[in-house]
Formats: C-alpha cells, sequence, structure tokens
C-alpha cells in the first residue's frame, strides 16, 4: 500500500459519490421545481400537432428519436447530431455491463461493434467541433460554455479508446471491484476503513492504465456534475416543452391557467 | 441637509439614464430600397449591426400610457429593479419563457430560418441571437453561476441603458411568426421570448407605439381604429348599400347588433373600409345571404383583432377578448365565426376557451368559435352555395398561410386543417391554383414581415427587408405558374401585401382575401340555402 494509491482511491470515490448526489439533487430540483412547477397560462402547441394525445406522444418520439425536428432544417447538424447521440447512448448502455451481473446478452453483443461505435462517437464530436467555428452564422451564437460541453465529452471518448489498447488498459478485473465496492450502499461510510489496494493494483504503484482510468471518471463525473447547471438540461427540458408537449384541441378541451382567478 | 443631496444626484443620474436611453433608440427614418426579384431568397453572410439603427417610435401619450398601466416619463429611475422583477413575475408564470431560456443549446438550427435575418443580414435577427439577448440577462441574474461569479463567467449581460437599447431594437424586428420554433429540436418560440421581453420593456417604460395605441383602442373604445359606434354602423350601411347596388338584390344585408341572429361575426375592423380587405367582407355577406343564415357583426365587439397576444400582459388580451364573448353572449346567438384575421383566431379559439371559459350556451352542434373557412368549406361541401367558377378565370390564384394560422392551431380538428381548409375554399371557387414553393407554405411559411405589431409606417424598412422571402417565393410561382393573385386570409397580410406588391413592382391588384374570390364566384339569388 502506498500513500498515493490511497490519494487517488480517494479521490476518485469522492468525485463519483459527490458528482452523483449533485446531479441527482440538482436534476431532480431543475425538473421539478423550474420545469414541472412552472405553470403554462396558455395553450401554444406548434402546428401541425396532432390532436389526439397518442398523436402527441408519437411526434414526441420521432423529435426525441429521429430528430425530426431536426431534420427539417440542416442535413449536416442532423445527421452528425443524431448519429453523436446515438453513439453515445450505445457507450452508456454499452457501460452497464459494470453495474449489472450477470450482464445481459444485448450488452454483451454491443461489445463487438464498441471499438467501432466509439471511434464514430469521436468523429462526429470532431465535426460538432469544425462545426462550430467554420460555420459563420453558428460561430457567430456559440459561447466558450458550448467548447466546454463538446471537450469534456472528447475526453471521455478519447480516454475510454484509449483504454482499450496497450499499455493503457486498465486491470478490468480491479475496475470492476471497484464499481461494485462502490454501488455497495454501505461504502460511503466505510469509505476511509477500505482498503485501497484492492480498489486498483494490487499493492504496486500506479500504471498508465491507472491514470487513463482516472482521467476518463473525473471527465465523466465533471459532466455529470455540470449537467444541472447547463444547456444539457435540454435532454429533459424537452420533454415540458409547450410547443411539443400539448394537445392540439383547445377549443374542444379548456386548458386551465392556473394564476388567472378570475 | 446630507440626504437631500444625495436624493439629488439620484434623481440627476437617473434623468442622465433616461436622456441616455432615449438618445440611443431615438427614432430615425430610414429607407430602404427593395431588392430585385429573382424568384430565390438566398440566405446572407451576416452583417453585424447593420440594422440597429431601424427602430420604432415610442408612445409618449401620457393618457394612452396611464390607461394601459406603463410608466408615463419614459425610462423609470428605479428601472433596474422593475425590469428584474418583471422578469422574474414572468419567468415564474411562463413556463414557455422559462424552460426556452434555459435549454438552448445553440445548434445553429433556426440561424437561417428568420425573414429578418435574410433580409437584413444582421446576426441579432437570427433567431437564437434575438433570444440570446435575453439569455444573457437570464444567465446573469437568475443563475446561481451568474450570482455567485457575475456576468462574465456566464457569458451574461450587466443591465445597462445600451443593453436596454438593443432590446428596444431587436425585439421589435421580430414579427413573432414561430417560423424559428418548426426548426428548432426542443420547439423553442421565439415569440414567447418577445412577447416577454417586450412586456419588461413596457414595465420600465420604453413602450413602442404603433401596437400600444392600438391595444389602448381595442380596450376604450372597442376596435384597432378606434371608430366609435356611429362610425362603425354608418361604415356598414355603406358597405350594405354598395352590396345592394352591385348585385341588385335588395335584401342582401350587413346586420349589426340584431338581437338572436344565428351568427356573431367578428372580423378585424380594417375589413370595414381598408382595401383589398372590403373585399372579403362582401364576400362574407354574401356567403351569409345565400347560405340564408341570419348573422350579425356587433358594434361592441367591433375588432376581432387582438394586439394583446403581442406582450406578455395577459390583461391587456384578456380585457379585449372579453367583448367578444360579452357580444355574443348579450346578442343571444347560436354561433360564434370569425372573419379573415391570423390572431384574432389563435386567441379566439385557443385561449378564449381558457380565458372565459367554453361558449357554452350557444348551438350544441357548433358549440366553439369557428373559422370562416371552416363554415364556408362546409357549405360549399354540402353544395349549400351556387358557385360559378368561371368567375375567377382571370386569376391563377396562390396561397400564402398567415403565420398565425397556419402555426396556430387547427382548423376543422384536424392536424393539416389550418392548411387544407383554407386551400380547399379557393379550390372550391377558382379554377386554377398553383401553390408557392414548398418551404415557404404550410408550417414553413414565410410571414409577410409586418405581423405582431410592426405594420406602422415608422418600421417600413423592417417591412420592405422581412417581405424579401416572401416576394421571392411569389415571383418565383408568378415566374413559373403564372400566378397572378395572393390569397390572404389576415388582415395584417393584406395590409402588408398591399403595400409592398407596388413597392417590388408588382400590381397591388393581385392582393386579396380568400372571401373576395368567393364573393367573385358565387352566384346570388338562387335561393338553394339549406
Amino acid at each position: 500500500m502506498t500513500g498515493i494509491t490511497f490519494i487517488v482511491n480517494m479521490y476518485m470515490s469522492s468525485i463519483v459519490y459527490v458528482g452523483c448526489a449533485v446531479f441527482a439533487l440538482g436534476f431532480i430540483y431543475k425538473v421539478y421545481f423550474e420545469y414541472y412547477k412552472t405553470p403554462q397560462p396558455l395553450v401554444i402547441p406548434q402546428t401541425p400537432q396532432p390532436v389526439t394525445l397518442s398523436g402527441v406522444i408519437l411526434r414526441m418520439a420521432g423529435d426525441v428519436l429521429f430528430f425530426r425536428s431536426l431534420s427539417k432544417g440542416t442535413t449536416f447538424l442532423f445527421i452528425t447530431g443524431w448519429i453523436f447521440h446515438f453513439t453515445f447512448l450505445m457507450m452508456i448502455i454499452r457501460h452497464l455491463r459494470y453495474f449489472i451481473h450477470p450482464v445481459p446478452g444485448l450488452i454483451t453483443a454491443l461489445g463487438n461493434g464498441a471499438m467501432f461505435l466509439s471511434v464514430v462517437l469521436l468523429v462526429s464530436l470532431i465535426l460538432l467541433v469544425i462545426r462550430r467555428f467554420a460555420e459563420e452564422r453558428t460561430a457567430y451564437v456559440t459561447v466558450l460554455a458550448d467548447y466546454v460541453v463538446l471537450f469534456l465529452i472528447i475526453g471521455i471518448t478519447m480516454t475510454g479508446i484509449m483504454m482499450r489498447c496497450e499499455p493503457f488498459r486498465p486491470d478490468i478485473v480491479a475496475v470492476n471491484a471497484f464499481v461494485l465496492q462502490l454501488m455497495d450502499l454501505k461504502a460511503p461510510f466505510k469509505m476511509l476503513g477500505m482498503h485501497p489496494a484492492e480498489l486498483l493494483h494490487k499493492g504496486q504503484a500506479l500504471s498508465p492504465g491507472d491514470v487513463i482510468f482516472m482521467c476518463h471518471l473525473s471527465f465523466v463525473f465533471f459532466l455529470l456534475m455540470y449537467f444541472p447547471f447547463s444547456k444539457l438540461m435540454h435532454a429533459a427540458g424537452y420533454f415540458f416543452s409547450p410547443t411539443r408537449n400539448m394537445v392540439n384541441n383547445p377549443r374542444d378541451v379548456r386548458h386551465v391557467n392556473p394564476w388567472d382567478n378570475s | 441637509m446630507a440626504n437631500d443631496k444625495t436624493t439629488d444626484s439620484a434623481q440627476g443620474n437617473t434623468n442622465d439614464a433616461n436622456a441616455r436611453v432615449q438618445e440611443l433608440i431615438k427614432f430615425v427614418k430610414i429607407k430602404e430600397k427593395p431588392v430585385e426579384l429573382t424568384g430565390h431568397y438566398e440566405v446572407p453572410c451576416i452583417k453585424p449591426d447593420s440594422f440597429i439603427d431601424v427602430k420604432p417610435q415610442l408612445l409618449s401619450s401620457v393618457e394612452q400610457l396611464q390607461r394601459l398601466g406603463y410608466p408615463t416619463a419614459g425610462l423609470i429611475p428605479d428601472w433596474k429593479e422593475v425590469f428584474l422583477k418583471k422578469m422574474d413575475e414572468i419567468l415564474k408564470k411562463y413556463r414557455s419563457v422559462k424552460l426556452f431560456l434555459d435549454i438552448c443549446v445553440r445548434c445553429g438550427a433556426c440561424t437561417d430560418k428568420c425573414h429578418y435575418f435574410i433580409g437584413t443580414a444582421d446576426p441579432r435577427n437570427m433567431p437564437v441571437a434575438r433570444a440570446e439577448l435575453m439569455r444573457k440577462v437570464y444567465r446573469r441574474y437568475f443563475t446561481w453561476q451568474g450570482k455567485l461569479f457575475g456576468s462574465k463567467f456566464v457569458n451574461g449581460s450587466d443591465l445597462s441603458e445600451e443593453l436596454l437599447a438593443v432590446w428596444y431594437t431587436y425585439f421589435y424586428q421580430c414579427s413573432e411568426c414561430r417560423r424559428c420554433a418548426v426548426f428548432c429540436p426542443y420547439g423553442i418560440d421565439t415569440a414567447e421570448i418577445t412577447m416577454a421581453a417586450r412586456e419588461i420593456l413596457n414595465s420600465v417604460g420604453l413602450v413602442q407605439k404603433y401596437m400600444h395605441e392600438i391595444i389602448d383602442k381595442a380596450q376604450t373604445i372597442g376596435n384597432n381604429l378606434g371608430m366609435q359606434q356611429n362610425a362603425i354602423v354608418n361604415a356598414l350601411e355603406f358597405v350594405q348599400d354598395e352590396l345592394q347596388e352591385t348585385t341588385e338584390i335588395p335584401d342582401i344585408q350587413v346586420p349589426i347588433d340584431v338581437e338572436g341572429a344565428d351568427v356573431l361575426f367578428v372580423t378585424p375592423s380594417a375589413d370595414f373600409f381598408a382595401s383589398p380587405h372590403i373585399e372579403s367582407l362582401y364576400g362574407y355577406a354574401k356567403v351569409f345571404h345565400q347560405a340564408g343564415i341570419s348573422w350579425t357583426m356587433s358594434t361592441h365587439a367591433s375588432e376581432g383583432g387582438n394586439f394583446g397576444l403581442f406582450v406578455h400582459n395577459y390583461g391587456h388580451m384578456k380585457k379585449i377578448n372579453k367583448r367578444i364573448w360579452e357580444a355574443a353572449r348579450d346578442l343571444k346567438v347560436k354561433r360564434v365565426i370569425g372573419g379573415e384575421c391570423g390572431h384574432m383566431w389563435r386567441v379566439l379559439s385557443s385561449y378564449s376557451n381558457t380565458m372565459f371559459g367554453p361558449f357554452d350556451w350557444l348551438d350544441s352542434r357548433y358549440p366553439r368559435p369557428q373559422h370562416i373557412c371552416e363554415f364556408t368549406l362546409d357549405l360549399l361541401n354540402r353544395g349549400a352555395l351556387k358557385i360559378d367558377k368561371t368567375a375567377n378565370d382571370e386569376f391563377v390564384v396562390t396561397m400564402h398561410d398567415s403565420c398565425q394560422v397556419a402555426r396556430g392551431l387547427e382548423m376543422g380538428g384536424t392536424e393539416f386543417g389550418q392548411f387544407e381548409i383554407p386551400r380547399g375554399v379557393i379550390r372550391g371557387v377558382c379554377n386554377r391554383f398553383e401553390d408557392m414553393p414548398e418551404n415557404t407554405i404550410r408550417e414553413r411559411t414565410f410571414c409577410c414581415g409586418a405581423g405582431q405589431g410592426l405594420l406602422g409606417d415608422d418600421m417600413i424598412a423592417t417591412r420592405v427587408k422581412g417581405a424579401i422571402p416572401r416576394m421571392q417565393a411569389y415571383s418565383y410561382a408568378k415566374r413559373e405558374k403564372g400566378v397572378n393573385f395572393v390569397a390572404l386570409i389576415c388582415a395584417i397580410c393584406k395590409a402588408q401585401l398591399s403595400k409592398m406588391f407596388p413597392t417590388y413592382g408588382i400590381p397591388m391588384e393581385e392582393v386579396g382575401g380568400i372571401h373576395q374570390l368567393v364573393g367573385r364566384a358565387i352566384v346570388l339569388g338562387a335561393k338553394e340555402g339549406i
């Protein structure tokens, strides 16, 4: 057991807990108090909006799954944006193998294409970055925060790809054990008492794989902590968007304005 | 004594602030030349601040400002507090505003969609940049990052007189047409943000003249033009005489304030005498006459248009709309039908149910306000009107979808009714109908360029530039398909295009209402009513 592995372990476990807490609390606060609790006084669907609830759900599914509204406007952004979101989602699903035991067949099957998907993800991200400054109109509205998010995800993807190659491959069994230990409900309370040597490399100094893994994990939790306070909230916000989620039948069904009491 | 001095200097500073703002947003008459009509519009390269000088006039009439409940002497001394308080109030009352400020990712999908951007090339007329004007204040004052670390950290803006001037400029270069929202992946509706910004500006004392004069007239007198009741009666009597003369039918009527009529008909007051609006009024009268349905207009609800929609001041809109509800009740009608007007249709059908509840004393077959196109198409489909389509053979007709109708709400209870029903009426009375290019009609329709409070003569530069995409699309249809008439269902579109057509070298007679065509084709006298 060395001092450095102890510090690294402490750092990694705390960033995981802090990150999860900030993300969960911030996300719930935003969605519940800021989106759900704010009243929408009037019916403002954006036609052609379906006139039935099931139709609205289908339209929203089209928007969420296939970016239909976006596809009407800009082809390049639509294709790159969709590929980015899709491959990113696949990567997240693939990572469930660290949390679910036994690993479902679907996730194992995804493993075959994982390398390919992650390279596609990286390429799409780079294209999105290029678009941000190369396209004149988009460049005009781009602010630093937009690049921060993109580069965080690029960082996550690159470290992820690196970890699949020697000599950056971390000890996968140790990583798995680390995750499992963190998932133990009692873990936060016995963090100080944990045997750090077991979390990372068995009693040895840090390997390159450990460092890359640490970066990967840090980027992920920086992103999660940033999530509730940034434009990333579009992921949840879309579902509350009144131009999209309101049924187009204001003449038939009375919409009540909660703050209009007269 | 010391106290007195500080108040004095504070007073001096705020007067300075007002003077500075007045100087920054001084109205300058600017002439803009129309572009050459090639049939295609092009998305321009950005030219920062190219349209920053174009601002509407301020309302200065003290009585009107008092009646509207806004400050009367320009920018108020404690404007920063009031500004933030008002913004906070709107953020708590309107989920749309709150959410749309929060979730934009600045993807750029909307950047080339606004007709004002296409016309002016000013990057702040890109919907995302326009909303960003407010989003910067939101990030600075309404997020904890902004409150803690200041405007630099969150890329926000501190409140300043310059900021007010920029707001006043660019939130009055938005016609709230919602075209950007069609292409936005999250449906962010810049109209909602513009409405909020305008109301915030109003609350600190920067009130635009044209629109708020009209809101005041509609509230106090009952219509946008400020016509007193006897003037309305005279105007409509004139219309009736005119109709009886031209049709040679002595019993065709334009009834007013008839208690117990079947239909209360509400239409923009421009229809009473403006051209080409009045041609549609003849059309409505002929349809009602031929269908044998008793109808009436109302001096109390002499206005369909509701400019209260254009600012997030719920009270204005409600007060104006209430007249229709009251007139329908007092005249004991069985149906309420709205004429050719864009935002009237949205307020009357989308919002009045929320504001006043359903018109539940109406005929149970028609319990909700109807659009005149729904009404006419129904009659046409049932064969209740005798139509001679050859009367319109001199026209090849196209249709300009008015933004508030096309992107506002359903018509006929179906998802695409607002596109199909007006076209159905046109096809029912004309032999030749051609659409303009696909990306300029239906839900992607371009605004005429003067909607939502920008129709004043002081905004003529904006109007000329904003009309470019529509003019190009029309000239394309004219060249390729021989189109020589554009049918409209909105009073603002009619007023704007009948001014812009001559500006761009197209005869003014090519603009008209859908019911103008109906009026021409209808064969009167043959009593086939229902």
